[in-house]
């Protein structure tokens, strides 16, 4: 640095990088929302309710996905998915920071997406006991498949769960003892870095971003129709 | 004489009742529960069957009438699935206490099933989409009045 920092040198000082784009955090928080809203709905028997969260899910998942293919940088796989190798060098303290998910939190981001897309899979499959309420695609399995799938569907809820805590537990660990602000982060985008600050997150342009939501919108619309039309 | 007796109508009337009796034997309360339990997973399928129907353009009306005829001799029997002593006590059933507690209420619970599934039958025959969808929708109302207080919950 050729200037000098008029301000005392301070860690809370840190410059304030661009992590999170607004369509990455708002998926991530529309999940959140409708994680729970599908729970309750279970829980309380309100089916038609229950539908119509997990469509939602669908295509906020169908979306997240396509945006990690060709959205902002930090939201890119091939940006954050890294191999064992990178993750015990990351678990050593030999990983320079990088704005984003570190390798380790990259794999609780692909279990988590890799659950949620089994969750909605199962539940668009599921026939209740009484054969009364089902998900769309129902139709083009029997009814002892569709039991089935509604037991699955049960079952993975409950990995989903657990990994939800994990998840949970991990922010809270980061937060707590390494002082790094990420549900900050998650909901304003933005992240306090030492030197050397990693670079900020490059966004995607609008054209991507409205083709990912008509992308996302016509697939769900879709298979809420059982692909008839 | 041992030749006419052996002949005689009354014997002959005695001992096929004699040889029936291990056939129509009382169920016992699993083999009840067994039954009970296989007459309703029939009615899920018959109700699957009507709702696949009514989720397609083109619904097979010979499919919904087989199907609501299934529903509608089901509400009927129904009445007689529940016999004394086929409750938790007798082995794993979500049936609750109160079944053979409450029979009025049971009661209830069970005639609005068979007050509505005629008007699914009936709609059916009638070839009326419409009218099939809303009387599915009434009678799954009439499933979950009765679930709601006498099955215990899933899980």
């Amino acid at each position: 640095m050729s200037d000098p920092d008029p301000r005392p040198a301070s860690p809370v000082e840190d410059a304030r990088v661009r992590v999170w784009d607004l369509p990455t955090r708002l998926t991530h928080w529309l999940v959140v929302v409708l994680v729970a809203l599908s729970w309750w709905t279970a829980e309380t028997g309100r089916l038609e309710w229950h539908r119509w969260s997990g469509y939602t899910l669908l295509g906020l998942v169908i979306f997240r996905v396509y945006w990690g293919f060709v959205g902002s940088s930090t939201a890119k796989f091939t940006n954050f998915v890294r191999g064992p190798r990178a993750i015990t060098s990351y678990l050593k303290g030999g990983w320079a920071a990088t704005a984003g998910h570190n390798p380790l939190g990259a794999l609780s981001v692909l279990a988590l997406l890799a659950l949620l897309i089994a969750q909605i899979a199962l539940g668009l499959f599921a026939v209740d006991i009484d054969g009364i309420e089902s998900g769309p695609l129902s139709l083009y399995v029997s009814f002892e498949a569709g039991r089935v799938a509604a037991g699955w569907h049960c079952d993975v809820f409950n990995v989903l769960l657990g990994l939800i805590a994990l998840h949970l537990i991990a922010v809270a660990w980061y937060v707590l003892f390494r002082k790094q602000a990420l549900v900050a982060a998650m909901v304003h985008g933005e992240r306090s870095y030492p030197e050397p600050q990693p670079a900020s997150v490059q966004t995607a342009s609008a054209p991507r971003l409205v083709i990912g939501i008509v992308i996302a919108v016509v697939l769900t619309w879709m298979v809420t129709r059982a692909f008839r039309f | 004489m041992p030749r006419t007796l052996f002949r005689s109508a009354m014997f002959r009337s005695a001992l096929v009742a004699a040889l029936l009796v291990p056939v129509v034997h009382a169920a016992t309360p699993v083999e009840a529960q067994k039954a009970r339990h296989e007459h309703y997973e029939k009615l899920g399928k018959a109700f699957k069957a009507v709702r696949d129907q009514t989720s397609t353009d083109s619904p097979d009306f010979a499919v919904l009438q087989q199907n609501a005829e299934i529903v509608n001799e089901a509400s009927v029997n129904q009445q007689q699935w529940f016999p004394k002593g086929t409750g938790p006590e007798a082995g794993k059933t979500r049936a609750l206490p109160e079944i053979w507690s409450k029979p009025a209420d049971f009661e209830a619970a069970q005639k609005m099933f068979s007050d509505r599934a005629p008007k699914l039958l009936a709609a059916a025959k009638a070839k009326d989409v419409d009218a099939v969808k809303a009387a599915f929708k009434d009678l799954g109302g009439s499933c979950k009045n009765c679930h709601d207080t006498f099955r215990a919950p899933e899980h």
